[in-house]
């Protein structure tokens, strides 16, 4: 059967409805114009677009399931973490200075990782926009995205956890981090019990992006962040994109 | 298991709900709080009312990951600055096309017009350049 | 690139600890200074880095260079009726959105 989805209809509160197929060509169309344009006025080069999507595609969180993973099995590391973000991630293997040398654009060079304790439960927004930790989690998820989730963490956070299946108790404090200028979170969770004696590498597997966003909680089994998809009329690298 | 057509009526049945829809043409004043109202950058969303709904993922359109190098390349090159880029993106195009756009829309609208509003392309040009681009496809 | 060029800074710098409010200064064209914090009272949670405050970076504006700072709030003094005392919300801001606070 297939998915019911309103297609732009009044009705539809949920602003990523389907786009119509003439939308999405309007806006292909309007990237292949700035770009060819700016290449072509010398702003920049055709291998500069390349080496930064080349950057843009090795990104994703594995690299923050590496570094809370190692965090919970080496106190040293987990006290450099808590200290020196950037450095930390640079032992795991992620230079926020890529690729320009100087830091992304728009990922800065401030990066924080915020402690769960049992009593202090974190949780990332940021309401003026979506900025997010990219190079230490890839791309942001669309939920994150969106106005949504946007209104109503800071003053809901948790409802909106609820409806991510994360209930806390009135004991805990929950702080959300509204990262609405340079500096960029993540967040590390408590380790689980019923984890002990685990390899670096089991751990990772149970630290998901959503718990690094805060929306999740770490458990043994749990190794998926699960949503539904919407699905791209035409993905990335899928063979149907125009050559250029 | 829910029924996906449960959730469709709902919405349309939303969307059927009478309002007063008042045209604004040019009103003579302003309150106080209306003219705060309006100056409020729209991206300053923090707080405001909204109802639960789906978080999904999204797979990422081959165009969307053009559109976010190409803005992050062009403030590598120093054409802009991100927080140029949020500026522009996410607050001077007004609530219509802020809500109404996709997100990586906004990115790439936003960077079409700084080409224009920095005078490294006329919109003259960039017009005849989008027709151009747009035939290509045309004729596929 | 950015110059240091006249800071907003008039005297000291907030410390850890401090109570601050955030300023209602009035906005137009843009802001990073979210309309929730306006006018409430918070503590200063940390000291980040000196940069350009985004109401001149967002314009190309080779302006003022001020200490950004990470304010914490507690969601019962930002929100009315919020129903769970523990809680608590940060956020940052560049020095001229602040004022000294008493509580």
């Amino acid at each position: 059967m297939s998915h019911t989805h309103t297609h732009g209809s009044p009705g539809d509160s949920h602003h990523k409805a389907a786009p119509m197929v003439e939308e999405i060509t309007d806006y292909e169309v309007l990237e292949i114009a700035v770009r060819e344009l700016a290449i072509e006025h010398g702003l920049f080069t055709a291998e500069d677009h390349r080496r930064f999507t080349e950057w843009a595609e090795s990104i994703g969180p594995a690299a923050g399931s590496r570094l809370v993973a190692k965090a919970w099995t080496d106190p040293a590391f987990k006290a450099l973490a808590l200290k020196d973000g950037l450095k930390a991630c640079k032992e795991i293997g992620v230079d926020w200075a890529e690729p320009t040398g100087v830091g992304t654009p728009s990922d800065y060079m401030e990066f924080h990782v915020l402690e769960d304790t049992p009593t202090l439960h974190h949780v990332i927004v940021c309401t003026l926009c979506s900025c997010y930790p990219r190079p230490l989690l890839g791309m942001s998820p669309e939920w994150y995205r969106t106005t949504n989730y946007r209104r109503r963490l800071v003053r809901w956070p948790r409802q909106v956890l609820a409806e991510f299946g994360l209930i806390l108790p009135p004991e805990v404090e929950v702080r959300v981090e509204d990262s609405n200028q340079k500096c960029r979170f993540m967040v590390m969770p408590v380790r689980p019990a019923g984890t002990e004696n685990w390899t670096e590498e089991r751990l990772a597997e149970i630290v998901t992006r959503d718990c690094m966003i805060g929306v999740a909680l770490p458990k043994p089994g749990r190794t998926a962040d699960v949503h539904p998809i919407q699905k791209a009329r035409r993905p990335v690298n899928s063979s149907h994109q125009e050559a250029s | 298991m829910p029924s996906p057509d449960l959730r469709e009526q709902l919405e349309l049945i939303r969307a059927i709900q009478p309002a007063v829809h008042v045209p604004q043409n040019w009103n003579y004043e302003n309150t106080g709080p209306m003219y705060k109202a309006y100056m409020h950058p729209p991206h300053d969303v923090g707080g405001q009312f909204d109802v639960p709904i789906y978080y999904e993922e999204k797979e990422e359109e081959q165009w969307e990951l053009n559109t976010y190098v190409t803005c992050e390349v062009l403030g590598w090159r120093g054409v802009w600055t991100a927080e140029e880029r949020r500026r522009r993106a996410d607050n001077d195009l007004g609530y219509t096309l802020y809500l109404g756009m996709p997100y990586y829309a906004r990115w790439i609208w936003a960077a079409a017009k700084m080409l224009v509003d920095k005078k490294h392309v006329s919109l003259a040009e960039l017009q005849e350049k989008i027709a151009e681009v747009k035939s290509r496809y045309e004729t596929k | 690139m950015k110059q240091n060029k006249t800071s907003a800074e008039k005297g000291a710098l907030f410390e850890v600890g401090d109570m601050v409010r955030v300023r209602d200064m009035p906005y137009m064209f843009y802001t990073r200074s979210q309309l929730y914090t306006r006018g409430v009272v918070g503590t200063i949670a940390g000291l980040t880095y000196k940069d350009l405050i985004p109401e001149e970076e967002a314009f190309n504006f080779d302006g003022r260079v001020e200490q950004y700072y990470i304010v914490r709030f507690r969601q019962k003094d930002l929100w009315p009726g919020y129903a769970f005392d523990n809680d608590t919300l940060q956020t940052e801001c560049p020095h001229r959105w602040l004022e000294p606070a008493t509580n």
